[in-house]
């Protein structure tokens, strides 16, 4: 494509996630072309684009939850911490736990508040008592912002909450298991501008702690939370830079015709 | 510009917002024309004419300015669709400071009808007018094209409307000195002649930002300036 040279040169920070010359197929369909992305640690990186895209393909790629389809197969090299993830000696599991995913739509356990969020620790065996997992939870759920809405009801179902609530349950239980990347696909489209605008302000304050990748239909939410922008566009990585550049003075045509809401 | 948006009522107000400014252009120039043609033939009717037509092109800014703010809480625009609304909304503004001093000229058109009138001064005054006025228009057509080498030759211009003005300025120095009846409509003239070189810094400016909106960078060359008189001096004494 004649725009890759186009493409803004990575900053010489330490990434903490390294995608390189990544493509992948669903049987003869080619969604991923050639992507080359770079991922800061405490940086929330956005990923936009039209559906079908591959921006949602890729986020799954960072913590192989394409496994899990027959037909895909992934080419290229995606490195956490210098670390190929699809080496074999990788166990998914762990890799789950270290990159974490949250939904579109929130999808609680059909079990308590307090076992959404106890579940991960607990088969990864980080506490080592009762205290330690009640510690775990509580920080958990503090940290998502969650804590004081339902303090007094641990034991309630977690599918009781509402939508908002739920998607903060569900990072809660993502960030429970100490992971270092937060995957986030769509968290606020099944939500109100409240309960979103929480969301958004959550991720703010995780982004102290983890690198976050946020995949996005709405330009405005990137422009809002996101320190880093990647346009994606039929596969294709079309531009990536930082977020107040895309949106000021974006370098390639199509990206600008994409955020302004014109024909591609 | 090159590509029309999904929405197009955007289109729409978009080109509502350039047609104003086409508008307010037009205005202008002609309140230039006008307002020169009241000091020439002394006709203080025109010249009241174009004193009121003043806050026609206020009223346009006013417009323009509300229009672009509701485009901006409506429509949230980023990358040049954000540089040309702001932009625009700037633009409309410089054009009513320049407008304002059209109105400022045909003000002391009155004073000046009742005095013996400075001949050389008026050519003075006619060719910086001549030059504002195309200097307004191209400004306009450059916005309008997106036409950046337009936007800078107009931008280039400044400098001989300095010019002019530096002329000017050593002019009335030296009429005043020669004869003291001559004081009051030489310092109306220079008024005159000051606010049509502002007019021109105004112009320029808006130059700069229809490159803005091309570039999404401020246009990096060094101001072209020739307005010396802040240093210049007669002395009565000298007998040159």
């Amino acid at each position: 494509m004649d725009n890759a040279a186009e493409i803004t040169p990575q900053a010489p920070t330490q990434a903490m996630i390294q995608a390189c010359d990544v493509n992948v197929y669903y049987g003869d369909d080619h969604a991923i072309r050639n992507v080359n992305l770079d991922i800061a640690p405490k940086t929330v990186t956005a990923l936009i684009g039209p559906s079908g895209c591959g921006k949602s393909t890729f986020l799954r790629c960072i913590n192989r939850m394409n496994d899990t389809i027959a037909s895909c197969r992934i080419t290229g090299t995606i490195t956490l911490d210098g670390q190929d993830i699809y080496d074999k000696s990788i166990d998914v599991v762990q890799l789950r736990a270290r990159v974490g995913m949250v939904f579109q739509k929130p999808n609680p356990f059909p079990k308590s508040i307090y076992d959404n969020v106890a579940y991960g620790p607990r088969i990864h065996g980080l506490a080592r008592n009762h205290t330690e997992l009640d510690q775990i939870v509580f920080t958990s759920l503090q940290k998502s912002g969650l804590w004081d809405e339902v303090k007094d009801r641990l034991d309630t179902p977690g599918t009781s909450l509402s939508g908002g609530q739920q998607q903060r349950l569900c990072i809660a239980r993502t960030i429970a298991v100490n992971p270092e990347v937060i995957l986030m696909d769509e968290p606020c489209s099944a939500l109100d501008p409240i309960a979103t605008a929480v969301i958004e302000e959550l991720v703010a304050e995780l982004k102290e702690r983890f690198a976050i990748v946020f995949v996005t239909h709405s330009m405005q939410q990137a422009a809002r939370i996101s320190q880093k922008t990647a346009f994606f566009y039929l596969g294709e990585i079309i531009e990536f830079g930082d977020t107040t550049q895309i949106f000021t003075n974006p370098r390639v045509e199509k990206t600008k015709d994409y955020i302004t809401g014109r024909y591609g | 510009m090159s590509q029309n948006h999904i929405l197009s009522s955007f289109d729409d107000e978009l080109n509502d917002l350039r047609a104003k400014i086409v508008k307010m252009g037009g205005l202008v120039d002609k309140q230039y024309k006008n307002a020169f043609i009241a000091l020439k033939t002394k006709d203080q009717n025109l010249a009241a004419e174009v004193y009121q037509a003043d806050r026609l092109v206020d009223q346009l800014d006013a417009d323009i300015e509300k229009q672009a703010i509701q485009m901006i809480a409506l429509r949230s625009p980023v990358a040049n669709d954000l540089r040309d609304i702001v932009s625009t909304m700037k633009i409309s503004a410089g054009l009513e400071r320049i407008g304002d001093y059209a109105k400022n000229l045909a003000k002391r058109v009155k004073v000046l009808s009742n005095r013996e009138t400075i001949s050389v001064s008026r050519a003075l005054i006619k060719q910086m007018i001549k030059q504002i006025r195309s200097m307004i228009s191209d400004v306009i057509d450059a916005y309008i094209s997106r036409d950046i080498d337009k936007a800078i030759d107009v931008w280039r211009r400044d400098k001989e409307v300095d010019s002019l003005y530096n002329s000017l300025f050593r002019e009335m120095l030296t009429y005043m000195m020669e004869k003291p009846q001559y004081i009051t409509s030489a310092t109306h003239l220079l008024f005159i002649a000051k606010n049509i070189e502002r007019a021109g810094d105004h112009a320029t400016n808006i130059a700069e930002l229809v490159y803005y909106i091309n570039e999404g960078e401020l246009l990096a060359l060094k101001r072209p300036k020739d307005d010396s008189s802040n240093y210049m001096e007669v002395d009565p004494s000298d007998d040159s």
